[in-house]
């Protein structure tokens, strides 16, 4: 199986009294296994031409569900500072936050609901990508 | 305002048939801003003696809303490979599971607590929440 590291470095040296310098390294392991994710969809790039509403980017009906540890990564890749996209869980469309431009996310996903997006603007570029598990021991 | 940055690092030999590697550095302003995030919870580190069901870690009351670029940070620190951590949106919304070691760092529209489940005992977390004041 793969082995797939993701790291976080969280950093500032006034956002706080004291410096703030965070480093994290997960291995990205199937769930409740020493074995790594084996499925990776590629780093999708995608400019939308008009605003987009609920765009489907992480489709659950893809995926093995609930007992799983796929990881998703989302980034808005549009330039400016004004240019957002709605990260949205489910068919509800429930709220998880905005993402300004260079800003990117990753989180757990345990393949039960949609990841949709929407953009605010024409002309957004946004880039995605799923590390997941399959059903092969 | 405070200068934050947060980098993430992806890197694999093998997942696909060539070197996966991707560096991507986001510094953390308010939204529709070149201002930059102004508070910060600091990083919370929690050992939960018993399991948790809907435990809050993320209370949305203490923020503004909608228009804004908090960020959460989630981390399962438990050792071992089995203790998950699931996280949820307030009303049952399940974004997933952290795995002991796993982390996560999503943008938080301030609207619905975040939550957490635990199943087993002595589950080690850590949290933490950069956001934006109503300070211009």
């Amino acid at each position: 199986m793969a082995t797939i590291t993701a790291t976080i470095n969280l950093t500032s040296p006034d956002i706080t009294g004291d410096p703030l310098n965070l480093s994290k390294t997960s291995v990205l392991n199937k769930a409740a296994t020493a074995t790594g994710l084996d499925q990776f969809t590629g780093i999708t790039t995608v400019v939308y031409a008009a605003a987009k509403t609920a765009e489907k980017i992480v489709d659950a009906g893809d995926y093995v569900d609930t007992t799983v540890s796929h990881k998703v990564y989302i980034k808005n890749s549009a330039t400016g500072s004004s240019d957002f996209v709605t990260v949205e869980l489910g068919g509800s469309n429930v709220l998880m936050g905005r993402l300004y431009p260079g800003d990117w996310c990753f989180f757990p996903y345990d393949g039960t609901l949609d990841v949709d997006i929407d953009t605010s603007a024409a002309n957004m570029k946004v880039e995605y990508g799923v590390f997941s598990q399959s059903t092969a021991s | 305002m405070a200068t934050t940055t947060a980098t993430l690092i992806l890197s694999s030999a093998d997942v696909t048939g060539h070197n996966f590697s991707m560096t991507q550095t986001a510094t953390l302003t308010k939204a529709a801003s070149s201002t930059g995030l102004d508070e910060f919870t600091g990083i919370t580190s929690r050992k939960y003696p018993t399991a948790q069901t809907d435990t809050v870690v993320v209370a949305d009351s203490i923020y503004v809303d909608t228009t804004v670029a908090h960020k959460v940070y989630i981390r399962n620190t438990s050792t071992g490979n089995s203790d998950y951590i699931l996280v949820e949106l307030e009303g049952d919304v399940i974004i997933g599971r952290l795995y002991p070691g796993d982390w996560m760092f999503i943008p938080y529209g301030g609207t619905l607590d975040v939550q957490v489940t635990t199943v087993a005992t002595n589950v080690s977390i850590e949290y933490g929440v950069f956001s934006q004041s109503t300070v211009s």
